[in-house]
């Protein structure tokens, strides 16, 4: 494959109705609005290696059912990149999204989040009054035991085959190879070459010493279990889970436990990958159109 | 890009499964049909050269059906359709029979046929001699042999030669087809798909080429074709309305065909850019609404 940001936007399915910037603690965060009437789903972002376009196949369809908001994480898409560690918390995402619900004169919002580290969860237990409900495709939330990293993220290895490309040195080697092996991991399903593109792309929108302000590894990058149980105590919205059955960067099992702490319906996809949003986006508009409907 | 040659052992789940399916029978060969939705108008959706069956209009049945009635049939040659050994039943006008019979068993005076580059000739004589079948006709990627060139790397290989080695298109070759058959197809599969992305549609195509074989394909090949000649006349007998869609890209019949077939039937020509031979399977959102907007137009 051959790498290369993109010199331009792709043209959209449908281009946003409102757009804009909040600013909290210095950091610009940029987001979008489409549609209108109620109710608001959140589309939040996930790690900063993609940002909000991720979206791309639920925002068209989302945006005749309501009003969407979306918006880009710090450090990729049109957000600022800080360099303060502190930008990237959990809780400091969740705030953004307080800041972009305020922003876009959105009381409450339905919010689907992908791959949650623990942030979504955090909006969702520690504002209530902010969201109305919680779908989370693909949670990467420990509820038991932690991921154990195969290779350490900060020491030189003497190789940098597969997951050994999860290594700073690595990465600030050959951040595109990293990209293009993590994207290649996410999206395992057959015929996936334009989800992949357009990940690495995404990806190569940001570089490896953004990514570095906040990571050491997801053994570190990850919520304590502990505190998964506190929040998930709290959480008193209805919430749907949603995990492929091939994943290979987070394990279905995952979810399952998640859904049984929060008392939450699960779907399992079978033969999807990470991305199933992206890749299988007819199937998990549906599942999101089933479940906002059952909100109303 | 590697792509696992094997046929499938089952058909694919459907977005949509037909409303009625049946078989007619002419001179020994049985021809499969099928109808989805009802209604008026009927859209016939005709069969390309038989290297692939009714299969390839997947991406237009579910929707067309939607908004009239369509009826499809495999080639003689593949799919359900039998699979005769003599040159003289692949003729182009046994073809356009067996769209008759099958209007006929189908209860379809009229219809408006769409056909995909060979799907092209057939829905040509249907048009020029039975005007009172067809209330217009909708071409993509014709291969139309009445005007316009061909293409260049398709014109230095002789299809009769043994020779040392086959590459390119020197692989649309008799003695290539009948002792590499599968090579065969998916070299002329991925020719037809040069966009970015087509891994699916690839596999598809070389899954429903795999379901018949090189002798059927060379039947075809010695089987009568309309020359250059017999194409321009019956372009001068077409009175129904036209749609010409082409590939900016096409690798198999250049863009300049499509545009004589316009030319001569007085017909609309819609050149896609960035689209190879197959725009119906590679673009079907816009092919689809192409097509739609033709059948409104004959409304």
């Amino acid at each position: 494959m051959i790498v290369a940001a993109p010199t331009r936007e792709q043209t959209r399915a449908r281009y946003p109705e409102a757009e804009g910037f909040v600013e909290r603690n210095g950091v610009r965060i940029f987001w979008e609005r489409y549609g209108e009437g109620e109710p608001t789903i959140l589309l939040p972002p996930t790690w900063e290696l993609v940002h909000s376009r991720c979206w791309k196949m639920q925002i068209p369809y989302l945006a005749r059912h309501g009003r969407v908001v979306t918006f880009d994480p710090p450090g990729n898409g049109r957000s600022d990149r800080p360099l303060e560690e502190a930008a990237y918390e959990r809780s400091e995402m969740a705030e953004y999204a307080v800041a972009v619900l305020d922003a876009t004169e959105v009381e409450r919002a339905i919010v689907v989040s992908w791959c949650d580290m623990g942030e979504w969860l955090i909006l969702t237990a520690e504002h209530p009054e902010r969201v109305s409900g919680l779908i989370s495709i693909a949670p990467a939330i420990p509820v038991h035991e932690r991921e154990v990293p195969e290779y350490p993220f900060d020491e030189e290895l003497d190789t940098d085959e597969g997951w050994a490309k999860e290594n700073r040195h690595y990465w600030l080697r050959d951040w595109a190879g990293y990209v293009e092996f993590f994207i290649s991991k996410m999206f395992t399903e057959p015929h996936s070459t334009k989800q992949v593109e357009d990940a690495v792309g995404w990806g190569l929108e940001t570089d490896a010493e953004t990514l570095l302000v906040s990571f050491r590894g997801w053994d570190t990058k990850e919520i304590d279990p502990a505190t998964t149980v506190e929040l998930c105590a709290k959480v008193r919205c209805p919430v749907l889970v949603v995990h492929g059955t091939e994943d290979e960067l987070v394990e279905p099992e995952r979810a399952r436990s998640l859904a049984a702490e929060l008392g939450a319906a699960a779907v399992f996809l079978e033969g999807s990958g990470h991305g199933p949003h992206a890749r299988d986006p007819v199937q998990v508009n549906l599942i999101l159109r089933d479940f906002i409907a059952s909100l109303a | 890009m590697a792509v696992e040659l094997t046929t499938q052992t089952r058909e694919q789940t459907r977005a949509r499964y037909p409303d009625d399916s049946g078989y007619v029978e002419r001179d020994d060969v049985r021809v499969h049909y099928e109808v989805y939705g009802s209604g008026e108008p009927t859209v016939l959706l005709l069969p390309t050269w038989c290297l692939f069956h009714s299969r390839h209009w997947k991406l237009q049945i579910p929707y067309l059906s939607r908004h009239s009635r369509v009826v499809t049939f495999d080639p003689r040659g593949n799919g359900k359709s039998d699979r005769p050994r003599d040159p003289k039943a692949y003729d182009e006008r046994e073809y356009a029979a067996d769209a008759l019979a099958v209007m006929d068993a189908t209860a379809t005076e009229q219809a408006i046929v769409v056909g995909f580059s060979m799907g092209g000739q057939r829905g040509l004589i249907l048009a020029a001699e039975h005007p009172e079948r067809v209330a217009g006709a909708v071409f993509i990627g014709p291969s139309f042999p009445g005007g316009g060139e061909a293409l260049a790397a398709r014109m230095e290989f002789d299809f009769d030669l043994e020779y040392e080695t086959y590459e390119g298109w020197a692989k649309h070759n008799r003695h290539y087809w009948l002792s590499e058959y599968a090579d065969w197809v998916a070299f002329f599969v991925g020719e037809m798909f040069p966009e970015s992305h087509s891994t699916k549609p690839i596999e598809d195509g070389i899954g429903w080429g795999l379901e018949t074989d090189g002798e059927v394909l060379v039947s075809t090949y010695d089987a009568p074709e309309l020359t250059p000649e017999d194409a321009r006349t019956l372009t001068s007998r077409v009175r129904c309305p036209v749609l010409v869609i082409h590939g900016g890209q096409d690798a198999q019949s250049s863009v300049t065909r499509g545009a004589a077939l316009a030319d001569q039937t007085g017909g609309e020509l819609v050149v896609l850019e960035g689209s190879g031979h197959a725009a119906h399977i590679r673009h079907p959102v816009k092919v689809s609404l192409l097509i739609r907007e033709f059948l409104d137009s004959l409304a």
